[in-house]
């Protein structure tokens, strides 16, 4: 029981470290990024081509994960989102490219990745860092889980800390309630967004180095399953509250555990599909969200 | 020519079955619906037919018929429970209304022949019957784009406020797009099964909705003839591409990408803004009134004129 409970909280911190960038930037700059799983699975796939050459410890693939995941989700952001945006003749129509947009651009990393591994599961064999387990009153737990589940909690912290305390942190949280306003009051959304976009990106190539330790391999289409599921979390906590996001993903793990042990098959992914559906039913603005009053 | 067609007999199969899953997609995002619903309809269509053909031994018209009216039904039913919803969140609850079908069929047991899907679906559906039906559907879709009722759901999408304000049953209008992009997304699932013999749970997941997708973006979104136009393109691409070997996918989604941000009326908005410039070069050749470059570029929906009805 309290080694399904582990279990859930490091799989929780790894939809966290996910769904956090996917919600900073949804929340604020109202972009739902749908190549940020894709971003996610091309860090840890650099940062494996990287190793495969290299031997470097892990501290060294977690920064190489992390830039290369900044530097995608900024490119993404110059090369696709500010031209549909810019071209876009209202907010719905421009939500409405954004995501196809981002599944477009999605393809092509995944299209890399599966080419250079013929679609087979890569991991970080050749690093230096040896997963080590430790037996502690008769449940098991591995220094990656530890970290992991310390990174999350610690990352999320201060990512809240820093939107509810910081000048730029109210300054983004501004862009979420009213661009335009937001604009005239001298905030640069150009600049902002940019930014939120490389953090996401940055906590996404976190996350896929993470979760490739934790795993030992993952395969290049990992990404998109998690998109769905750091999805749920976002969509259950409420868009734009980022405590909801951390609650989310760790309701969502224990959940996914629950099913997971009690049933047979292959219900787990049901889980996370049904908390969608169920929360944009009975309560569409989440556990913490803002209501959002729309007409028609 | 018949040589070719022998030889192409799948792809051109392939083609009628696309295009009928990306008008699937495509008429609710015409109504202002942004609803991927048919993808799971395709499913619940395909596995209803399999099921039928292979269990009860029906005949395939009776068999297609049933998947269709279960699919429309579910459509009605998704339609009056995410009547709340609109934009992105209606899209993502119908990608998990999609995801939900493939995780059902997938652990349906013996029924649905669980993660390996169903085999043997046999019966005497040939080309000339998915032709016939694309056609009448093709038919009936462009007849919808015109006169009143184009005009109507061309208002529903454009301002529904400006349409409830107009007399529009803006509330029926999203409700009929449900339930038309269900019937043609169980048609094609129906087709693609008799036709294929075979269905499995991966054949109609995230990747459908993809393709789809990529289809409609590329060809256009506006008219039935964007979705031929991807139809056509996506099926027959693979064969064309395969001199770039393992390339192709990196290829694909350079296009669909490029195809997204820089060309959002797809094709077909290209081909109709060509041709209407060339129209308006044309005629400023006689009279001068309208010039050729009066900045009426880009991929706006020509609006109704005049009063509405």
């Amino acid at each position: 029981m309290l080694q399904d409970l582990i279990n859930a909280l490091s799989l929780g911190s790894i939809y966290l470290l996910f769904a956090l960038g996917m919600s900073l930037v949804w929340g604020t700059i109202g972009i739902l990024n749908f190549a940020h799983g894709a971003i996610f699975m091309f860090a840890a796939f650099a940062s494996y081509v990287i190793v495969e050459q290299v031997r470097l410890p892990m501290l060294a693939l977690i920064v190489i994960g992390a830039l290369v995941g900044a530097a995608l989700s900024v490119a993404v952001q110059v090369l696709a989102f500010q031209p549909i945006l810019q071209r876009a003749k209202d907010l719905r129509s421009g939500e409405m490219q954004i995501l196809i947009g981002g599944i477009g651009v999605a393809a092509i990393p995944l299209a890399v990745a599966e080419e250079e591994t013929g679609s087979n599961p890569f991991g970080f064999s050749a690093s230096s860092y040896a997963t080590k387990t430790y037996a502690l009153l008769g449940f098991r737990i591995t220094n990656t889980q530890i970290l992991v589940v310390a990174a999350a909690l610690l990352i999320a912290v201060a990512v809240i800390a820093w939107l509810r305390m910081s000048r730029s942190g109210l300054a983004l949280r501004s862009l979420g309630v009213d661009p335009e306003t937001a604009s005239l009051m001298g905030v640069n959304r150009r600049v902002l967004g940019l930014g939120s976009m490389a953090v996401a990106g940055a906590l996404a190539g976190f996350a896929g180095v993470m979760l490739t330790y934790h795993l030992g391999a993952i395969t290049p289409d990992s990404g998109d399953t998690l998109l769905i599921k750091a999805f749920a979390a976002v969509i259950l906590g409420g868009v734009g509250s980022m405590a909801g996001v951390v609650v989310g993903s760790y309701v969502l793990a224990l959940a996914e555990t629950i099913v997971l042990t009690q049933t047979s098959g292959l219900w787990v992914d049901a889980v996370s599909f049904g908390v969608i559906f169920a929360v944009l039913l009975f309560k569409s603005e989440g556990l913490f969200g803002r209501k959002e009053v729309r007409r028609t | 020519m018949t040589a070719w067609y022998d030889s192409n007999i799948i792809l051109i199969q392939s083609t009628f079955v696309g295009l009928l899953t990306a008008l699937s997609l495509q008429v609710p995002i015409r109504f202002g619906v942004f609803s991927f619903a048919g993808v799971g309809c395709y499913g619940i269509g395909a596995y209803t037919t399999a099921i039928i053909v292979i269990r009860l031994g029906w005949p395939a018209p009776l068999a297609m018929g049933a998947g269709m009216l279960l699919a429309a039904v579910t459509g009605y039913l998704l339609a009056l429970v995410l009547s709340r919803l609109g934009g992105l969140y209606l899209g993502m609850a119908t990608i998990a209304f999609d995801l939900i079908v493939t995780v059902v069929v997938a652990n349906g047991g013996e029924l649905t022949g669980g993660p390996s899907g169903l085999f043997g679906a046999i019966s005497d559906v040939g080309t000339v019957h998915v032709a016939l039906t694309s056609l009448v559907v093709v038919v009936l879709l462009a007849l919808s784009e015109r006169g009143r009722f184009g005009r109507r759901v061309e208002a529903v999408r454009e301002d529904p406020e400006l349409a409830a304000a107009m007399g529009v049953e803006v509330r029926h209008y999203r409700q009929l797009a449900f339930v038309i992009s269900a019937l043609l997304g169980a048609c094609a699932g129906g087709f693609n099964v008799l036709l294929r013999t075979t269905i499995a749970p991966t054949d109609i997941g995230f990747s459908l909705v993809t393709l789809a997708l990529t289809m409609i973006i590329v060809g256009g979104s506006r008219s039935w003839a964007g979705a031929f136009i991807g139809a056509v393109i996506f099926t027959w691409l693979p064969s064309v591409l395969e001199f770039s070997g393992q390339w192709q996918k990196v290829i694909y989604g350079v296009i669909v990408a490029l195809a997204a941000i820089w060309v959002p009326g797809g094709l077909l908005g290209v081909i109709t803004d060509a041709y209407r410039s060339w129209q308006r070069s044309r005629r400023a050749g006689g009279s001068s009134d309208v010039g050729p470059g009066d900045g009426d570029r880009g991929t706006v929906s020509p609006r109704a004129e005049g009063t509405p009805a």
